[in-house]
């Protein structure tokens, strides 16, 4: 390595630094003001946490229902998580393979991510009403069981694996389900983390969704939880920073497991030519 | 081989510390959450007062309120058996002279807790 090399390379790392603490700073904030009693507002500004404790997150714990609401969320990111993996790989399977229409499929399905949500969250709705899910965990995690992102994800993945492979699998007498079963997804663990990874943060910080179709409070999810707690308290009051980080904690330690798989299959196919 | 592999993942090890630390805090809550608060009184030269009213007040969301009174013995000990809050305050009375309200956070409800200072009474100015 050249000493201009080098130099560019220090270059590289101090304004990458920089920028990791301009990204990281509201992160330290939210957690300084959740384990100190300080306002956010306090002026001047303490650097460090003054007297830390963890007692912010005890009343939080106690002054909702926070476990509900937990649970409510783990078991509709669970079924999400879960929806999304079967769906989407086989979903992402079918594009793979050569059927009549297939490009208007792949236009259609692309063109439809360009619909926002909102734009559909009526016929969303009225949908979940007549199968009867208001007001259900099913209900809650059914916009969500299966995202076209994703599919796209799992299409590319599998585009990426020989067709030698599969033809050898074929000629060895395994049905489609059992190639996908046997070869793909064995093939494609990025694919299933980013999955695993996008469906459970979306399900996870959903908030329009759970509003609109939860009656109950013993329904509700931690985003409403959230709402409902600001309504209650200050907005500026260390609890409700506890509260955020309770929230966050869940998505941040999922993406942290996952995160080198999750990078990889973001980028995998995207350089096949 | 492939099970050890699988075992020794971050996928299983993370939740495993997980669900082990949750098992073994709700363990430990479990023996210590009888709702027991004990305390002395004494006063303002340091003397154990028996007779004096104890207070307790519970947090009720963003006030707090009286939840009960109990007296101490001949020795300025007090004792609540049934606190069921996370959030409490402790004040005493004895004639014209009352105690500092004091804040007791716990780390859970109920839990047992044995006051390290004295509730030091002052006469009412």
């Amino acid at each position: 390595m050249t000493r201009r090399d080098r130099r560019l390379l220090w270059l590289r790392h101090s304004v990458l630094m920089v920028i990791s603490v301009v990204m990281l700073a509201p992160f330290y904030w939210v957690l300084k003001a959740s384990i100190t009693g300080e306002n956010i507002y306090d002026y001047p500004p303490h650097l460090w946490p003054v007297r830390p404790n963890l007692f912010n997150f005890v009343d939080v714990w106690y002054l909702i229902p926070f476990p509900r609401y937990l649970l409510n969320s783990i078991i509709v990111s669970l079924i999400a998580v879960a929806g999304n993996l079967v769906l989407n790989a086989i979903a992402g399977y079918a594009l793979t393979l050569p059927f009549i229409g297939r490009r208007s499929v792949i236009v259609l399905l692309l063109s439809c991510t360009l619909i926002p949500f909102q734009a559909t969250i009526i016929p969303a709705y009225l949908i979940t009403a007549h199968l009867g899910l208001l007001n259900s965990y099913l209900g809650l995690a059914l916009p969500l069981l299966s995202t076209i992102v994703c599919i796209f994800v799992f299409k590319a993945s599998f585009d990426a694996v020989p067709r030698s492979l599969i033809d050898a699998a074929r000629i060895d007498g395994l049905g489609e389900l059992r190639i996908l079963l046997r070869v793909m997804l064995p093939l494609s663990t990025p694919a299933v983390a980013t999955n695993v990874v996008l469906s459970f943060i979306w399900s996870w910080n959903n908030f329009l969704w759970p509003l609109i179709i939860t009656r109950t409070q013993d329904m509700q999810t931690l985003p409403l939880g959230l709402a409902r707690f600001l309504s209650y308290m200050e907005d500026t009051t260390a609890a409700l920073y506890a509260f955020v980080v309770m929230v966050l904690a869940p998505g941040l330690l999922v993406f942290l497991m996952a995160q080198s798989a999750f990078m990889r299959g973001l980028t995998t196919g995207a350089t096949k030519g | 081989m492939r099970w050890r592999r699988v075992l020794s993942s971050r996928f299983v090890i993370v939740p495993t510390v997980i669900a082990v630390t949750i098992v073994a805090w709700n363990v430990y809550v479990s023996l210590h959450d009888h709702g027991l608060l004990q305390g002395r009184v004494i006063d303002a030269a340091g003397h154990p007062v028996g007779g004096a009213t104890v207070i307790l007040f519970a947090h009720d969301f963003v006030t707090q309120v009286e939840k009960a009174r109990t007296h101490t013995d001949a020795a300025g000990a007090f004792r609540f058996d049934d606190n069921d809050s996370h959030l409490v305050q402790l004040q005493a009375q004895d004639g014209g002279a009352t105690s500092p309200r004091i804040t007791i956070r716990l780390w859970f409800r109920a839990q047992d807790h044995v006051l390290q200072q004295p509730l030091r009474l002052a006469p009412a100015a």
